[in-house]
């Protein structure tokens, strides 16, 4: 525990999510908020902090569990196909004509395609009556191909405009974060969360190795499959809130584990909420660089983050699990 | 423009018929009779096609339809609409997958999308002519079909004030000056009747246009939508955007508190559907609160004749 770290770190995501609320190209201020402002303020902007903070927390936990189950720097969860599974799934659905749900369908769809398609992997990575690191990166990145092959298939096929927009959508947009979808996904969220606190001296001992695991007395083939679903509980969620973001799964653990450690116990709820300040983050900086266009906040991520990863890439050993 | 006046090189002038005929009655012969008789008979043609010209119709004409393009590919959509409603749409052998209008278009062979055309597609279908826009098409394609000495013309109108001369441009390349003329006369009078209302309206309305509204996107400067709105003295609550759709901020929109939100018809989903959550989230907007919301057609989306409806459908919404 580096408790200063500690401090420097929450005063940061406790700033952020305040710059989120009344920053941007109109500032609005909370000593005198105007009909209009407190308008904007409760549903515009809360819904979209909200949002960002549950998909960033969603995605930098799954992304610290991943990288620990699979013991892989690299892992991170769209790279089990989970996020274009999820695209073809709800594209498929909009062009089957699928919209009984209002502006349901879509996020609705897309948790199907994202929960069907974790299973799939899940059952790629099953053999000998466990989930086996190697097989499910491998069965995820040859899904992730197929899916994402497929759904470029359908949209060079498609002269559907509607299509097209609809997948605007899961390049990662909070403009239209609501509040009717935040509930059901923060339960998913909530549950994730709680089943990965409660292993993550479990995921601990595995990041050192199965036998080591095996023979500190945890049941290793149990915890990893819980974990996995923890995990693919949390993405599905997150995508089905709004659309794919990239690289928060990825980065965010491996900031944190720069800043803090890599403790499981720490390094869960740390990444998550990192990712939940990053991505409020990212949304500031994309309504805010060129208004009153908005840039998508997964392209916004990845042009922030990919500068500071190459960072931390030239520093030694940090890029361990 | 040099663009526009360079695609001009490759149709026939009426001096280039004009040597076709002096090649014909050129013919030497050897022996007296046969040159008498070849004289004869090319005096006989020449007095024929004389007559032909002052019965049937003035020269140039005949020329054009001599030369007129018989196989035509239309590149956009906008363009497929406005060669049908020049009267050739039994010209054009060629249309993309986007072209959807008149709905005598869809039966065309397709060629592929706007911007990812299947050149084989075109070459097969052996067209006299295509006709490609700079608002879609991608210039290396242009390049290409030059490269395989295919004939192309490049539409260049996209503002409303240029739709009736690229329509005079555009007919008089395929040979038919008069339907050309006639359309965009009809255009320009259109445009004035709702130019001269527009001065009788008086107070500025500010009104958005929602292309698709999730995520947000609207008409901005640059889009026929924008021309319209000014053209019946509307404000346009995205002038300010730099581009012709732009992902808007629904914070900025609901800031600018419009007086009527207007939502084109989306292709594939019925829109009313996909507009309920942003219209929820704009319910405190003057527009939604008085019930100043007004569902359109596609009209607008496309810089072709039928833009005339879409303003008067514009106008009636605002009304």
């Amino acid at each position: 525990m580096r408790p200063v770290r500690m401090i420097i770190f929450i005063g940061v995501v406790v700033g952020i999510v305040l710059l989120a609320l009344f920053a941007g190209p109109r500032m609005v201020n909370p000593f005198s908020l105007t009909t209009m402002d407190r308008e904007i303020l409760y549903s515009i902007r809360m819904p979209r902090v909200v949002v960002a903070m549950l998909m960033g927390m969603a995605l930098g936990a799954s992304g610290a569990i991943l990288q620990g189950v699979l013991r892989n720097p690299l892992a991170d969860p769209y790279i089990l196909g989970i996020s274009s599974g999820a695209s073809l799934c709800a594209a498929l659905g909009l062009l089957s004509g699928f919209y009984y749900f209002g502006s349901m369908s879509v996020p609705l769809t897309a948790f199907i395609g994202a929960a069907l398609v974790s299973m799939l992997v899940g059952a790629f990575g099953w053999k000998r009556g466990g989930l086996w690191p190697e097989r499910l990166l491998l069965a995820g990145i040859g899904l992730n191909f197929l899916f994402s092959a497929v759904l470029m298939l359908l949209m060079s096929v498609s002269s559907d405009e509607g299509l097209r927009r609809a997948v605007l959508w899961m390049f990662g947009d909070l403009s239209m974060a609501d509040w009717s979808l935040i509930p059901t996904a923060a339960i998913f969220i909530v549950i994730g969360m709680g089943l990965v606190l409660s292993r993550s001296r479990a995921l601990n001992a595995m990041i050192l190795g199965d036998e080591f695991a095996h023979s500190l007395g945890f049941a290793v083939q149990r915890e990893r499959l819980i974990l996995f679903g923890a995990m693919a509980l949390m993405t599905s969620a997150s995508v089905s809130l709004g659309g794919t973001i990239g690289f928060i799964g990825l980065l965010m653990p491996h900031i944190v584990r720069f800043l803090l450690g890599a403790d499981s116990r720490l390094l869960v709820p740390a990444s998550a909420v990192a990712g939940g300040a990053f991505l409020c983050f990212a949304d500031l900086v994309g309504r805010s660089l060129m208004p009153p266009m908005e840039l998508p906040s997964g392209t916004v991520t990845a042009v922030f983050g990919a500068p500071y990863f190459l960072y931390l890439l030239r520093r030694k050993d940090v890029l361990s699990i | 423009m040099i663009t526009a006046d360079k695609k001009y090189e490759y149709y026939f002038t009426a001096e280039d018929a004009e040597e076709v005929r002096t090649n014909d009655s050129d013919g030497q012969g050897t022996s007296g009779l046969k040159t008498a008789l070849i004289r004869f008979l090319s005096a006989f043609i020449c007095v024929k096609i004389i007559l032909l010209l002052i019965v049937c119709s003035p020269p140039a004409l005949a020329a054009e339809r001599i030369t007129a393009p018989q196989r035509i590919i239309s590149l956009s959509p906008a363009t497929t609409e406005i060669l049908f409603s020049l009267g050739l749409g039994d010209r054009v052998v060629g249309v993309t997958s986007f072209c959807d209008h008149p709905p005598e278009a869809k039966k065309k062979a397709k060629i592929g999308g706007m911007s990812n055309p299947s050149l084989e597609a075109i070459v097969g279908l052996k067209p006299d002519i295509v006709v490609m826009t700079t608002d879609g098409n991608p210039r290396e394609v242009d390049d290409r079909l030059r490269g395989m000495s295919l004939k192309t013309y490049v539409w260049t109108a996209r503002t409303l004030a240029e739709l009736p001369r690229g329509i005079r441009e555009l007919a008089g390349v395929m040979g038919v000056k008069e339907n050309g003329e006639k359309l965009a006369r009809e255009m320009e009078e259109g445009i004035e009747k709702f130019r001269s209302q527009k001065t009788g309206a008086g107070s500025q309305k500010k009104v958005v246009y929602i292309v698709w509204p999730e995520p947000l996107l609207v008409a901005g400067p640059g889009s026929a939508i924008h021309d319209a709105m000014a053209l019946l003295g509307l404000e346009n609550i995205a002038a300010n955007a730099s581009s012709s759709y732009p992902r808007y901020s629904i914070e900025e929109l609901i800031r600018s508190s419009p007086d009527v939100l207007i939502i084109g018809k989306g292709a594939g989903m019925d829109i009313r559907t996909v507009a309920q959550g942003v219209l929820k989230k704009l319910a405190t907007v003057p527009a939604v609160k008085n019930g100043k919301v007004c569902y359109v057609s596609d009209h607008l989306y496309r810089l072709a004749p039928r833009i005339i409806q879409g303003i008067e459908e514009l106008a009636a919404c605002v009304r």
